[in-house]
Order: structure tokens, then sequence, then C-alpha cells
């Protein structure tokens, strides 16, 4: 059993409207929740609503209806309490080329309101966990791709927030970086907190996260472990978690949802 | 672990973001090379040529006007004796006398047979045959006609031409004394008016080339200043965008605005630095030149006035620096990469560079509203303290009023920009927009409800250039030029961009009545009535502020729609001053550009923005400057009424009713004032009557009231 969510989405709904003015239903009351030291892996195909879910938690974009709270502040109403407990990092890496990894995190360290005192050790003791000292004052644009996925990772957990959202974090990443930066994650959530990612490569995560949320078409088509995912949606059928993935979608294809 | 982040300051996290922009800008070589290298090459080769070129033109000039030695050959009988007059009048000649005269006559006896080959080799530079009895005949009272030939083919030949004359001239005048004293008359027969001048009058200020120079290097200095915000505009947010590293800043613990604020900060403090560069360049390049300048081209310049000069400039264009970095900012956060910001950038500062020149215009003054427009005011005001402008140098009070407007009008202007910048930024649909936005230029864009705010703003734009090249070829006949203003400058491009743009005209237009039958009177009837007060109380107004002091084209314009209500039958000049602008200008302002700046859904702070643009635009639309402030609050009203009742008719109504109150008033009052008030000009000290003032009032309060009714009025049971 988890203790209490520290990130919990309710009936989340997202419209926008086109340029044709018809209305775009990217998201359609999606609700979930994600406890502290759980990782919950948020998979659906391209367009299914993961990034806007992700967008509208992070305060980047304004939910139509319904809401989210992160570690007790909601999104409506508190953006900037969210944006404090929260660590988000976007499908693009996100990190600047022409500042090293250690001025990125102090910065952003200055913008969270770090006291300047202790900001150094912050950034020094984040530089060791994730591995970059030895590339800390190199200008982050000639950093290989997975020393940048760690930067945009350093750069969400320098005020350390006990809430953390990544958006296809192992998308650039060859075989060797995606298991580095996964397993950083699994000790991120061994030390209490609560990680959200959505990714395509189910095969990775398979075996990492302890929950996953499927969604199509903007809504959310089945939820559980790994184990429960495949029992439920395979009718007992050998399978892993992309077979039952697309028992999922496939599901919402020829009736609505399971 | 948890860090617990202390509560930011207001400022802290704008102070942040400036100094992790300010580290980026530092490391960009583009940056440094426009706020560094530009200045510091653009002003030397520039002041080299100038500097060069002046000197050449001078040893031109004085190539030109110096003394020249003049080779003169006498042939014929009576040359002793010419030669003997021309020694006569070079010996009495005084040397103050002697302006533009050469430095030498070298008088000589040829042969007349030779004295055209004489002239061919340019050994001699003139000749005269003095044929006999010459000297006789010019002692006598009678014109004589000389011949003089010229060696042709001298480069110098114009010159010594000119002072040969003015030498010629001098003997003709002493022949003329001798005559007169041969006659028996006083000399002073010659001079019947000696002329003085008791008062001494200033001489004009000296205008030397410094002063030239000084408002083409301002307008230089402008845009170079404006450049030196141009590469970090573009990196602080499209750059951002490009680079996916906008998100990241979006969800730092900060509002949009201290996030603006802190971008702001950075660019401006670059915009600075290039200002600071670009002022210790032109400082250094100006006191090389001094050196390569010939004397006498260079009027001393006080030291006291360089100070001035110098101190009004840099805080005039620190305001500058401002009002750049804030339009290089609004105007690249709708870009999605650096190549677009580029592309929208580059347009706006070949525009800038043509509002700064409009400050070297004659008869633009610097204390004035010139003072307040960007760009250009800053340009007026350091020339007039330069010394350069309409305003004397010695008038520090003025060149204070200036500088002073030009500072509050860039605070305001600078913060509106950074409010659009937020505005902007928060737009989710430019934040994530996609690909798909971009496309082939001539492109027909698919069918949409409402235009976009581009397209709002192109007809005003489209409109208000086709007023400009009108003004050229319209007719002075009314009858002619208000439907075809209307037509041009209005229908046309409305009509184009409506064809082109493919929406929703039903929304567009907000074409609908409002709500039920019941209301819908009540909002026509309040508007007509806000619409005719607010005729009377615009006059009122513009009476009491203005009075008399009217524009020529104000009262030119009077004096037409005057003739035009007096000379044509009152339906037709109803239909062209009052139907035909509600019909028309409704459409394009409160229609077309309310409902692109409105959007879909608009929140009050937009809703509020979008009246004031297109009251803005509206008022702009009327061009002359003293109806303006008139025009803006009525498009306010006009606009309000839309907003508020989702409905265009009741501000046809309104325009309607506002635009026919000349004709009412002239039909039942008639008089001098009426006609003035009628006509929309002023007479001398004119004023409207209290109960005139208290009736609009009144029009307008029961107006408004029942316009309120329409809006919060329940509709009957199944009348939605």
């Amino acid at each position: 059993m988890f203790p209490a969510p520290v990130i919990e989405v309710a009936e989340l709904v997202k419209h926008y409207r086109a340029g044709d003015g018809s209305v775009v239903q990217a998201v359609n009351g999606i609700s979930l929740s994600v406890a502290a030291g759980e990782m919950v892996g948020l998979l659906g195909a391209n367009g299914a609503g993961k990034t806007t879910t992700l967008r509208m938690l992070a305060t980047l974009l304004r939910p139509t209806a319904g809401t989210a709270r992160v570690a007790g502040c909601d999104i409506r109403t508190d953006p900037v309490g969210v944006r404090r407990q929260l660590g988000y990092v976007s499908a693009t890496t996100g990190v600047p080329d022409r500042l090293s990894p250690r001025e990125i995190f102090t910065s952003f360290g200055l913008l969270h309101g770090i006291d300047a005192d202790r900001l150094p050790e912050r950034v020094a003791s984040l530089l060791e966990q994730l591995d970059l000292g030895t590339c800390a004052d190199r200008p982050a644009g000639r950093l290989s791709s997975g020393q940048r996925q760690r930067v945009s990772l350093g750069r969400a957990l320098v005020h350390g927030p006990p809430a953390l959202v990544l958006d296809e974090p192992t998308n650039a990443l060859d075989v060797v970086g995606s298991r580095d930066l996964l397993r950083l994650l699994g000790t991120l959530r061994a030390e209490g907190r609560a990680i959200m990612l959505s990714t395509h490569r189910l095969h990775e995560i398979e075996t990492r996260c302890d929950r996953f949320v499927i969604v199509h078409g903007g809504m959310v088509v089945a939820t559980g472990t790994r184990d429960e995912l495949v029992g439920r949606l395979l009718d007992g059928r050998p399978g892993d978690l992309e077979d039952a993935f697309f028992a999922a979608i496939g599901g919402v294809r020829e009736g609505g949802a399971l | 672990m948890s860090h617990k982040a202390s509560s930011p300051a207001r400022f802290h996290a704008a102070l942040a973001i400036a100094r992790r922009d300010l580290l980026e800008f530092m490391r960009d070589h583009r940056t440094l090379v426009v706020t560094l290298l530009l200045p510091m090459v653009t002003y030397p080769i520039l002041a080299l040529a100038t500097a060069l070129g002046l000197r050449t033109a001078s040893e031109e000039i004085d190539a030109r006007t110096a003394p020249a030695e003049i080779r003169l050959g006498l042939s014929g009988a009576d040359a002793p004796r010419f030669a003997a007059i021309l020694q006569r009048t070079l010996a009495d000649t005084a040397a103050s006398a002697r302006i533009g005269w050469p430095a030498d006559v070298v008088i000589g006896s040829v042969e007349a047979t030779e004295a055209p080959s004489l002239l061919e080799r340019g050994e001699i530079d003139a000749w005269i045959d003095a044929a006999p009895g010459l000297a006789a005949d010019l002692a006598a009272s009678g014109t004589v006609e000389l011949p003089v030939r010229m060696a042709i083919g001298n480069r110098a030949g114009h010159l010594i031409r000119e002072q040969f004359e003015t030498f010629m001239r001098s003997v003709a005048r002493d022949l003329t004394r001798q005559r007169i004293g041969e006659a028996g008359l006083p000399a002073t027969v010659l001079n019947p008016l000696a002329l003085t001048f008791p008062d001494e009058v200033a001489p004009p200020p000296a205008q030397n080339v410094i002063s030239t120079l000084a408002g083409g290097v301002l307008v230089l200095l402008t845009v170079l200043t404006l450049t030196g915000a141009f590469y970090p505009a573009i990196d602080a947010i499209a750059g951002e965008k490009e680079r996916g590293t906008i998100e990241t800043l979006l969800i730092a613990p900060c509002s949009l605005a201290q996030l603006v604020f802190g971008k702001f900060l950075a660019v401006f403090a670059i915009t600075l630095a290039t200002l600071a560069v670009n002022v210790v360049s032109i400082t250094a390049t100006a006191a090389v030149c001094m050196r390569f300048l010939p004397q006498g081209i260079v009027a001393h310049v006080p030291g006291e006035t360089v100070l001035l000069a110098a101190g009004v400039t840099l805080v005039a264009y620190g305001g500058m620096a401002a009002v750049a970095a804030a339009t290089c900012l609004a105007v690249t956060t709708a870009s999605k990469s650096g190549k677009e910001a580029q592309n929208t950038l580059t347009p706006v500062i070949l525009l800038v560079s043509a509002v700064a020149g409009t400050a070297m215009l004659p008869g633009m003054r610097s204390d004035g509203v010139l003072a307040a427009l960007p760009f250009a005011g800053q340009v007026a005001v350091a020339r007039s303290a330069l010394g350069a402008g309409d305003i004397p140098p010695a008038d520090t009070p003025s060149v204070a009023i200036g500088l002073a407007i030009s500072l509050i009008s860039s605070a305001v202007l600078t913060w509106l920009l950074l409010r659009l910048t937020a505005l902007t930024l928060a737009d989710e649909d430019v934040l994530f927009r996609g690909p798909d936005v971009a496309g082939p230029a001539l492109a027909r864009p698919g069918p949409r409800r409402l235009p976009t705010v581009i397209q709002g703003l192109l007809p005003i734009v489209a409109g208000l250039a086709g007023l400009w090249y009108a003004q050229g070829f319209a007719p002075d006949d009314l009858v002619r030029a208000i439907p075809l203003q209307q037509l041009g400058a209005v229908v046309m491009p409305l009509a184009a961009m409506l064809w082109w743009q493919r929406v929703d005209r039903r929304a567009a237009f907000s074409l609908a009545w409002p709500r039920g039958p019941r209301q819908s009177l009540l909002a026509l009837v309040g508007a007509a009535l806000v619409g005719s007060g607010m005729f009377v109380l615009g006059a009122a107004a513009l009476l009491a502020v203005r009075g008399a002091d009217i524009s020529p084209e104000a009262q030119a314009l009077s004096g037409r729609l005057l003739a035009l209500m007096r000379t044509q039958p009152w339906w037709v000049a109803w239909g062209l001053m009052a139907l035909m602008p509600a019909v028309c200008e409704e459409l394009l302002f409160r229609g077309w550009a309310l409902a692109a700046f409105l959007g879909d859904d608009p929140a009050p702070r937009r809703r509020m923005w979008a009246v004031a643009a297109q009251a803005t635009g509206f008022a702009v639309f009327h061009l002359l400057p003293e109806r303006m402030p008139q025009t803006f609050a009525m498009g306010l009203v006009l606009g309000a009424i839309v907003v508020a009742t989702r409905s265009l008719l009741p501000a046809i109504v309104c325009h309607l009713a506002h635009n026919s109150m000349p004709l009412v008033i002239l039909a039942w009052a008639g008089g001098p004032a009426a006609l003035d008030l009628a006509a929309g000009g002023a007479s001398p000290g004119a004023l409207l009557p209290p109960e005139a003032l208290l009736g609009a009032a009144a029009a307008v309060a029961l107006g408004a009231m029942l316009l309120a009714l329409s809006v919060h009025s329940r509709l009957p049971e199944g009348s939605r």
C-alpha cells in the first residue's frame, strides 16, 4: 500500500478550438493519482492526450474542466504553489546550450528562491548524484544526449520537489542512456518522490513502474499494475505489457472502454 | 530529500531570469558583434568618408574661388589708351572693394591676327580689340559695345571670366564717375539713398556641418540601438521556444509578468550596453574627425552645449533603449523559432528607421507631441539639445519639457509592450502551435470562425494606407469623395479580407438581433440616445479644450461639410454623412476588428483591451489629431455596446444617430453657432448653451440605462 497521493488528477478535461472553429477534445475526463514513493507510467498512442495531461499538471495549460492537485496545491487556484512542488521534464531536453550544468542548476535554484549561500552545496550534490561532475562546467551544447537528459532531470530536481513528471524522458536516448536514467528514477522513487512518466517504449518501463495508466482518445481506458493489466486485458493469454496495451486501445476501437 | 525553497521576493525571480539570460546572451557571438563591433566600425567608416568628402569639396570650393591672374591681350590702334584706363582702375580701387577681384590683371599688347591662336594655346586669358576711337567713345555719353574673347578649354575659364567681369564692372563705374564729373554733377548723384540700420539684429544661429550631421548620426544611433536588442530579444523567447527551453521557464514559481520582466531586463541591459558603446564610438570618432575636417567648416560648439547634448541624448536614448527592448520582445514573442522571429523583426527595424527620420522634417518641435512619439521623439529632443532642431540650445526649459515627455512616453509604452508580451505568451495557441501554421505565402487559409488578431488589423492598415494615398487625387467635392473614401478605405479592404479568410460572417460581424424583440427595441432606442448625446458632448469638449485653435485641415473639412449640408438635399447629405459611414465603419471596426481582437470566449481583461484597440484604430482612421480624443471615446462607447449586446445593430444605430446630429442641429437651430457645431468647427469664443449640454448628458444617461435594461432584462419564456 502506498501512502496518500502526492499527485491527484480529477476529471481533467482539455478542449481546444481548432482554426476552423471546431472543438478538439484532447483530454476528456482523465482521473489518476500517484502516491509518494510510487512511479506510474502514462501510456498512450500519439494524440492520446498524454502530453496535454502532463502540461496541465505542470500548469503550462489551463484545464477546460476538472482539476489536479500536487502536494495539496491546486493547479487552478495555486499554480505557483504547484510549480514549487513539482519537477517537470519536457519531451524536448529543455537545456540551454550555452550554459554549463552548474550554471543551469544555479540559475534554476535562484529562480526557486534557494538561499544563495546554500545553493553551491546543493548544486554540487546534484552534480554528483547525476554523475555530471566531470562535465559540470562544460556548455550543455557539447554534452551527450544522455548527459543532457540528466541535466534536464537535475534542473527539475534542484528545488527538491516531492513530485516529478517526465514527458517521454528516454525518447532521445540509446539503450545505455535509457537504462541509466530509469535507474536514477528508481533511486528518486526510493527517496520517496511521486513520479509519473509517459513513454512509447513500453519494454523499458515494464518492470520499473509500480502502476500504469493507459489513455486513449483523451480518456483513461485501463489502469493497474503490469500483472493486473496483462491478466485482465489478455484474458489469461500469455503476453506482456505491450500486448495488454494494444488490447486496451483496440478494445476501445471495437466497442468502448474496458 | 526536500529543499524548502524560500518564497522569492517580487523581483527576485525576474532578476534570476535576467541573470541567466544575460549569461546566455554574452556567449552568443552575434550579440557581441552587434553590441561591440558594429558601432566601433560603423561610425569611423562613415566619419572618414564624410570627412574626406567634405575636405575634397572644401578644396574644390577654395580652388574655384581663389583669385586668379588674368592675362589680357589688347590689340588695335587705341590699345595703349584703353590700357591706361584699365591700369587707372587697377590702381585706384581700394583693397576692401575687391570682392571677387582677380589676383592681378597683366595687360599686354598683341596683334589682332595672332590673338586667336594665343587664346587657343592658353598664352592669354582674354583678348579685346581696341578699335580706333574707343577711348574717345568711352569718354563720351554713349554705350560702347566691347566684345571680349575668352580662352576656351581652360579649367578655370569660368572663374577667370567671373573675376574679369567684376574687374570690368569697376572700370565701367570709374568711367561713369568721370562722365558725371565732366558734366558738372556731384558724385553723389549716383547714390540717391544711403540706408542705415541703428538697431542690431542677432545673427541667425550658426548652422555648421556638425549640426547638420547630428541629425543623421542620431537617426543612425536609433537604428543601431534597436539593433542591439535584435538578437537578444529573438533569443529570449523565440529562441527558447526553438530550443525547447521555454517550458522549463514557464513552470518556474513566478508569474508570467515577472518572467517577461526578467527577460526584458536582460535584453534592456544589452541594449543599454549597445547604446553606451555607440556613444563612446561617436564621441571618439567626432574627436578624430575634427582633425580631418578643414578649418572653418566646423563652427565652435560651446562646451556646455556639448555636455548638455550628451547628457540629454543619453537619458532620452536610455528611454528609447527600453522601448526598443520591449518592442523587439513583443514582436518576436509570437514566433516559434529564431528564423521566424528574425523575419518578423527585420521589417520593424526598417519601419523604426523611417519613424526616426520623421524627426528630421522641418517644423518638427521636440517639446510637443513629437517628443512622445517613440524613436522620433528621442531624436528630436537630442537634436534640440545640440541646437540643431527647432528649439535654440539656450532654451533649456523647452529641452527639459521634451525630455520629460519623451521619458514618460517611453515608460508607458514599455509597460504596454511588456503587458502585450505577457498576454501573447499566455496564449496557449501561440505557445504550443504546431508547424502547420507556416505555409506558402499566398496559400488561402482554411475556413475559421473568427479572424485572427493580425487579420483584424490588416483591413485597418490597408484602409489607412488607402486614405493616405487617396489624398493626392481624391475629389474636393464631398458628394463624390465620401463614397470613394468609404469604398476604397473600408469596403474594399474588408471585402478582400472576407473573401480571402473565409470566416463565419455572422460571428465575425456580430450580425444578430440583441435577444428578444423588447430587448432589441430597448437596445436600439438606447443606442440612438447615446449616439446623439455623445455628439453634443464631444463637440462641447472640443470647444472647451481647443476653442478656436483648430487646424486649417479641420477648418477646411468643416467648411466642406457645411457646404454639403447646405447645397445638397437633406437625404443626400444624410446618406453621405451618416448612413454610409455608420454602416461601413461599424462593419470594419465593431464588426471585423472587434471580433478578431476579442477571439473566442474572451476574459474580461481581453474584452477591455479589444475594445480599446479597435477604438484606437477608429480614432487614427479619422486622421485629424484634434478629433482623435472624440472619435476614440466614441469608439469605446460603440465597442462596449457591441460587447454588451452581442450585436452590431445597436452600434450602427448609435453611430447613425451621432452622425445625423449635424443635420438635426442645422434644421432646428440654424444660426452661426449652430452652423459651426453642425460642421464640427468652432468660432472664436463659441460655447454651447448649458441646456444643450444638460440635454445631451441626460440623453446619454437614459440611453445607457435602456441599453443596460436590454442586456439584463429577463427574456420571455420560449423566446430564445
